[in-house]
């Protein structure tokens, strides 16, 4: 492990905007939004309390992407380097899981790896928990702990930069003149930010009340009413798997340019009446209800028991975003109650 | 393997040969010789237009050609029934798993088709009596809306009922005058003595509605849920098991499938919606 530490943040950042593109959050109403970091126009980089208010995922699996070209190959645009300033431990998890999909799966995908392989992580710890923030509910801590670059601590008088990989150690190297040694109190006052967040978490979401048994609540609802219950405040805007870090739903279109022919990659949400629907007409989530459920067992089971891991992070984008006051926290904690009560009931028998 | 899976491989369309009012096959070339095996499907790309999923009709011994039968159902069929010859395609695949043939060895396969559902189970059948002395019996049973439905009528009628080895019978939902065979869905025609069950494979391919009450049929006179194959068919775009529209529980039918035992996804809800 290597660590370092600086007192101000703009001319470490400068440096890394001078080698690749850098995107950094800045502040947009109340949430956190990516801009292109421009070291000549002077504004400072903001350090942001929780994750940005738009997915990750966008810089690995852009909206909408050209897939292939044919019949004939035609130069397309290379990737170029870049680098996400702020990016939280709930990002590097959505990373995680994306990686399993898109680029340890035996069929790969060829322009997720490169972006991914281009992307410089500097991540940052979080503080002040916003609202909506359960990642605590997945075991998640308020501090990146694996998949940077680069991870930046906030404390009095400056910043600890810690590197998580080879790039990231030799990103310090190469900029030595960039940082001094961290003051030893520095150290300890990052613990204690970090575990003074943890707790804040812990506290905020002590009423949520779910626990590892997610996928044993969520299996147990396959008759509960809550999702016709939920269903009935859909608008079936898909902001929620459009804004999800992990929900990694596409689908392939064709289209003609000049002189060639083109299969382009578009984001999908599997809250889109006609997503299953095939040719013939048949359609196994024709009702905002089933397409409720198949989202959630998607998320809680079935990815589980394909990857080993939730497709959820616990980041609360979605419950920020949906128009309809859908609350994913509040229907994995009906989930649980039915859950328990059926348990009660057992044993009482 | 191809090292951009959205990459189709370019192909022409030779020719085009009417089934039924409402069916086609189409016999496409690839540019380089394409290899699958029997049960697999490939996404068929009609150029700037869109692409859709199709069970290969041909036997997989055929390489630098493929025939694949298409019924008029949707946006993408409906432009790939207006094609004439010559028509430049793409081919990506082949996706999935297929027909576990190696494992039929010695046994009686007993095929259950309806419909459109015969074009998969026609490269099967091609591919079962390339080596028909490995199995012991191919019976096969298959239905129709009308005697005018049934596809492959020429060596449905003809050839194919004269191979050693092979049982066939059909049937009509709806029977016209001269129409001399059994009448009735397929699952009617389906009797405990058509196989020696203890020794059988049942394998099923059709629209969802028939394939489901031909399984429950199947299981009804003694076969077991590991033993019947079904060929799935769900909205599958991307092919590698990514984009999420095929899911069956845990499944995506494009990568795990399309074939599967009912054994392997009776726990999931709405498997025939």
């Amino acid at each position: 492990m290597k660590t370092v530490f600086t007192s101000k943040l703009e001319p470490f950042l400068n440096t890394v905007a001078e080698q690749m593109e850098l995107y950094v959050p800045k502040k947009v109403g109340d949430h956190f939004a990516y801009t292109k970091h421009d070291p000549a126009a002077h504004i400072e980089a903001e350090f942001n309390n929780i994750r940005t208010c738009t997915p990750v995922k966008e810089f690995l699996f852009p909206f909408r992407e050209l897939a292939a070209v044919f019949p004939k190959s035609v130069e397309t645009e290379k990737v170029e380097p870049f680098a996400v300033f702020g990016l939280k431990e709930c990002d590097l998890r959505s990373i995680e899981i994306l990686d399993k999909v898109f680029r340890e799966e035996d069929f790969k995908d060829p322009s997720y790896i490169e972006r991914r392989e281009k992307m410089f992580i500097i991540a940052s710890d979080c503080f002040d928990p916003g609202e909506s923030c359960f990642c605590n509910a997945f075991d998640a801590k308020a501090y990146p702990t694996a998949g940077f670059d680069l991870n930046v601590s906030k404390v009095t008088g400056g910043f600890v930069i810690e590197a998580g990989s080879d790039k990231g150690r030799e990103f310090i190297e190469k900029h030595s003149q960039l940082f001094t040694e961290v003051p030893e109190a520095a150290m300890a006052e990052r613990e204690q930010i970090r575990a003074g967040t943890q707790q804040q978490l812990e506290t905020n979401n002590a009423e949520l009340g779910f626990d590892a048994s997610v996928k044993q609540a969520v299996l147990n609802g396959e008759e509960s009413d809550v999702f016709d219950v939920e269903a009935k405040r859909c608008i079936e805007c898909q902001a929620c798997t459009r804004i999800c870090p992990t929900c990694h739903c596409f689908y392939l279109y064709d289209t003609t340019r000049e002189d060639y022919f083109a299969k382009m990659k578009m984001w999908d949400s599997c809250m889109r009446m006609a997503y299953a629907e095939v040719a013939g007409g048949a359609n196994p989530n024709r009702l905002i209800a089933e397409r409720l459920k198949h989202r959630l067992m998607h998320k809680f089971v079935h990815f589980l028991d394909r990857y080993g891991m939730d497709m959820c992070v616990g980041c609360g984008r979605c419950v920020d975003a949906d128009a309809g006051g859908i609350d994913i926290r509040q229907m994995l904690r009906t989930l649980n109650e039915e859950l328990k009560d059926k348990k009660k009931a057992k044993a009482a028998k | 393997m191809n090292e951009n899976p959205y990459q189709p491989l370019n192909a022409e369309i030779v020719d085009i040969i009417d089934e039924s009012p409402t069916i086609k096959s189409f016999v496409v070339v690839p540019e380089t010789p394409f290899k699958f095996e029997t049960g697999q499907f490939v996404e068929l790309t009609l150029p700037g237009e869109g692409e859709a999923p199709f069970t290969p009709s041909s036997s997989p011994s055929e390489t630098d050609r493929m025939e694949i039968t298409i019924m008029k159902a949707g946006r993408v069929t409906a432009l790939l029934h207006d094609c004439t010859t010559g028509q430049k395609v793409g081919i990506r695949g082949p996706f999935g798993t297929g027909y576990p043939v190696d494992e039929f060895a010695g046994k009686e396969v007993y095929i259950v088709g309806g419909g459109v559902g015969l074009a998969p189970i026609r490269s099967l059948f091609l591919t079962l009596v390339d080596r028909i002395k490995d199995f012991k019996s191919v019976v096969c049973r298959y239905g129709a809306r009308t005697p005018e439905d049934f596809i492959y009528k020429k060596a449905l009628f003809g050839a194919w009922q004269k191979i050693d080895g092979v049982d066939i019978e059909l049937t009509v939902d709806n029977a016209d005058g001269k129409w001399q065979g059994r009448k009735g869905v397929v699952t009617t025609i389906l009797e405990p003595a058509d196989v020696d069950i203890k020794n059988a494979v049942a394998v099923v391919c059709g629209p969802p509605i028939m394939m489901k009450f031909a399984t429950f049929k199947l299981l009804e006179i003694g076969f077991g849920p590991e033993k019947i194959y079904l060929s799935m068919e769900k909205n599958m775009s991307c092919g590698i098991g990514k984009c999420g529209h095929c899911m069956i529980g845990k499944f995506y039918v494009c990568k795990d499938g399309p074939v599967f035992t009912y054994e392997q996804i009776k726990g999931y809800s709405k498997i025939w919606d």
